[in-house]
């Protein structure tokens, strides 16, 4: 690792942590608004699910929602920022690498994101924990939930990075998110089992790549779903990969970015 | 070697403008260059290419004799960039922009905080370090992006247009510290609209236009070679002024304005030819410009 590298990281993660009220303290108030009324006031009416509790099921969706969100975010944005006030051509004609500049913003998008589910995670077990709460919620495998709280902050991290170049204008980075990545998530069963919904809505449901996210970190801390397990690492793994890699290209061609 | 090798530079942009036809320019090491030329003639374009922010469509350049694209990392680390635009970061403070400006290229944090501070000195801006950029004027702006380009302490600086918008006291104050940078060693590539700053700072020069070079040389040479030294005669009787056809002249009122490339060899015989017929009352000699090979040369 190189000081050239580290440094552009350090910002990137500078950034948002000194923006902390507009970065990460959203994240968790929407969630915990999700959570007192949908877990604590709905959920006694819903009744149990998969055998969790309303509240500790909605947990993993609520958390992959902020994660999503936050990391997707996060580097559109500064990609943005840069973009419109210019200052993309520090990094632009600093010696770094396509490679290396893509790292940077995915990696401190990945951060942020993964700051923001972790943080969702640790208030629900809290929450639980509290008296007359619905449910108890603990994360029954810990390593595994990191994991998925990373790749998927890293896959939408990336998805930023690719936008944020390619986006003309504010509107079209908040397009993904509230006309894609919004429906995407709510339909991918954040406030419900798939296995609810008749036919063909649970088929269609299997191709939205974030439900299989959703059952992913659902399985790591609640232990639902573990035949679902395999091809959720596995779609989270390839799209990582597959968006670092675009992602990559497009700042070593300069594509949108250079003349 | 030299500090910038340019061989056959060419860039067409995607709307099929032609922004290099081609050029050639090789800025020794240690020298004070100008690239002059109007609107639109290649020279954000050329340096654009040297840095990285414009991809070429052909041809080749070396930075200290390091290749652009195949060793652009050592390229990058020799260019420190002022740009024509001013893009500073307004979430930081301006210490803060310039310790990560040095990260960028390598340079140690510690380090990077002592020659921030004493860069903030030399160019007047320490009391405003931990200000963000939003808080200050035109002027101290531009001064933080000669700071960005110099933080990392590269033998080569490019200077778009460095002093464009700022006040004259501020221009000489900068224009002071360049020359004591290029003094202390560092090679300068300076492009500005104002000719007389070129003439001022630059011992080489060259002038682009519609993509092409068109006149490289030393300054001083350039001028001698293709500006017109002004000859003004205040005589008391211009209407019976006969001069040779060899003079290029005209008369207003009761001023002949002679234009010559030698004043020395020119002025005993013109002087001469009009004492036969009046009487002079006031010799003045203007000498060419910079700003006159400019208008000549790209025929403005």
């Amino acid at each position: 690792m190189n000081i050239e590298f580290l440094t552009f990281l350090r910002r990137e993660i500078y950034r948002f942590m000194v923006l902390y009220k507009q970065t990460i303290v959203p994240a968790l108030l929407s969630s915990l608004l999700y959570i007192l009324v949908f877990g604590e006031a709905l959920g006694s009416r819903i009744g149990p699910l998969e055998g969790q509790s309303y509240m500790s099921y909605i947990v993993p969706g609520l958390a992959m929602m902020s994660v999503i969100t936050q990391s997707y975010q996060n580097s559109a944005s500064s990609i943005m920022q840069a973009k419109y006030l210019k200052f993309i051509e520090d990094i632009l004609i600093a010696p770094l690498s396509g490679l290396q500049i893509s790292l940077g913003y995915i990696i401190g998008g990945a951060i942020r994101g993964l700051i923001c589910g972790l943080a969702i995670l640790i208030m629900c077990i809290i929450l639980s924990e509290m008296p007359n709460a619905q449910g108890q919620f603990n994360i029954k495998n810990w390593p595994l939930t990191i994991l998925y709280l990373l790749t998927v902050s890293w896959t939408f991290s990336a998805f930023g990075v690719i936008i944020g170049i390619i986006a003309k204008s504010w509107d079209e980075i908040g397009s993904f998110s509230n006309f894609i990545f919004m429906p995407m998530t709510f339909l991918g069963g954040v406030f419900y089992s798939v296995d609810m919904l008749s036919e063909p809505w649970r088929t269609i449901s299997y191709f939205n790549p974030i439900y299989w996210m959703i059952s992913g970190l659902r399985y790591s801390t609640l232990n639902i779903g573990e035949d679902l397990n395999l091809i959720s690492l596995f779609l989270c793994i390839s799209f990582s990969c597959l968006f670092t890699i675009i992602a990559s290209y497009l700042f070593k061609t300069g594509y949108k970015i250079k003349s | 070697m030299n500090a910038i090798e340019i061989s056959s530079l060419k860039k067409t942009y995607d709307t099929g403008d032609k922004a290099l036809k081609g050029i050639d320019l090789n800025i020794k090491k240690g020298s004070f260059f100008g690239l002059l030329g109007p609107n639109g003639a290649g020279k954000t374009t050329t340096i654009g290419i040297l840095t990285g922010l414009v991809n070429k469509t052909s041809g080749s350049a070396k930075i200290l004799g390091y290749d652009i694209i195949d060793d652009f990392k050592l390229a990058r680390k020799s260019i420190g960039l002022s740009p024509q635009e001013i893009n500073l970061d307004v979430f930081f403070s301006i210490r803060k922009i310039l310790i990560f400006q040095a990260g960028y290229y390598g340079v140690p944090q510690k380090l990077a905080e002592n020659r921030v501070d004493t860069i903030l000195k030399k160019l007047e801006l320490y009391h405003k370090k931990d200000e963000t950029s939003r808080h200050l004027s035109g002027g101290m702006k531009r001064r933080v992006q000669i700071a960005k380009a110099l933080i990392h302490d590269p033998p080569i600086l490019i200077l778009d247009e460095p002093t464009a918008g700022v006040d004259i006291e501020l221009r000489h104050m900068l224009w002071k510290y360049l020359k004591e940078l290029n003094n202390q060693g560092k090679t300068i590539l300076l492009t500005t609209h104002y000719i007389e700053e070129a003439e001022k700072l630059c011992d080489e020069i060259a002038i682009i236009n519609n993509g092409e070079i068109i006149k490289q040389g030393e300054t001083k040479s350039i001028i001698k070679e293709v500006s017109l030294n002004t000859i003004e005669i205040e005589v008391d009787k211009p209407n019976d002024i006969k001069l040779s056809d060899d003079f290029d002249f005209s008369i207003n009122d009761n001023i002949i304005k002679i234009q010559t490339k030698e004043v020395n060899k020119e002025i005993t015989k013109i002087i001469k030819e009009i004492e036969q017929t009046a009487t002079i009352n006031n010799i003045n000699i203007i000498k060419g410009s910079l700003e006159d090979a400019f208008l000549k040369l790209t025929n403005k």
